[in-house]
């Protein structure tokens, strides 16, 4: 109890344990970079480590937090926020993982119009509800005149 | 599609004309395309026909489990066929608009 109260009188000259802080604050820009577009060369295999390094840093940070807290804890302070500083990372850390994922489970589409095919012709409603067919896109209907080619970008939606 | 947008004017004077296709109904377009400032031809496939068609279902892959449109892109030449295309593994990561501008000045 006498050492309990030692330990409280001398909080206020305790160090700060910053390592808690920056481990919680990269594993939600961890999770938060799983957001950013790369706009990379068309076909390159690019792999987004950054999105996992960021959050596993985060880890390593306040892993290291944590040891201080407990280890040195007559030096730094941090024993119950870090907990639950690194609960909550935990969790954040976890979120970034199936985002990561998540962001690559895009289906193989094998049966996709492959170079050199013929593009089946289709009718779908522009902006103003008004019925478009790829035939009236290649003759250059609504437009400046008849294009060379046109240029299909198929996106996700919900925006 | 920011990209497509800035670079406009380049694929216009190439003569390519892009034209973006999701599962967006023409209301939910029409916003789009006022906030983000996109000039270019945008169609709605609400239920998915042209996109299954096409093989780029991307089966509950949007909120609330819907179905969407995979991330692709397609150069179409006159006589409808395609030219060029790429199949993203990733939907964070997306073809630069400089490229596809190359790959469409290749079009005779």
């Amino acid at each position: 109890m006498a050492g309990q109260q030692l330990s409280l009188a001398e909080a206020g000259r305790k160090r700060g344990n910053s390592a808690l802080w920056w481990g919680l604050l990269f594993t939600v820009l961890g999770l938060l970079s799983n957001f950013l577009y790369f706009v990379v060369k068309a076909g390159q295999r690019t792999f987004p480590w950054i999105n996992l390094i960021v959050p596993a840093l985060g880890l390593v940070l306040l892993f290291i937090g944590l040891k201080r807290a407990f280890g040195q804890s007559q030096i730094y302070r941090g024993k119950i926020w870090g907990s639950i500083a690194s609960a909550l990372a935990l969790l954040l850390f976890a979120g970034s993982i199936w985002g990561f994922f998540h962001a690559r489970a895009v289906p193989r589409s094998a049966g996709a119009p492959q170079v050199g095919q013929h593009l089946p012709d289709f009718t779908l409603p522009d902006t103003g509800g008004q019925p478009v067919s790829l035939a009236q896109l290649l003759s250059g209907i609504g437009g400046p005149g008849q294009p060379k080619a046109l240029l299909l970008i198929f996106y996700r939606g919900y925006w | 599609m920011r990209g497509v947008q800035k670079d406009l004017p380049e694929f216009q004077a190439e003569g390519i004309r892009p034209v973006a296709i999701s599962v967006d109904s023409p209301d939910v377009s029409a916003t789009l395309c006022q906030k983000a400032g996109y000039s270019f031809t945008f169609l709605s496939d609400p239920k998915a026909e042209v996109i299954r068609r096409y093989d780029l279902l991307h089966v509950g892959g949007g909120p609330g489990g819907h179905d969407i449109s995979r991330p692709a892109e397609f150069l179409v030449d006159r006589s409808g066929t395609v030219r060029w295309e790429n199949f993203t593994e990733d939907v964070r990561i997306r073809p630069r608009a400089d490229e596809m501008l190359a790959a469409a000045r290749n079009i005779q």
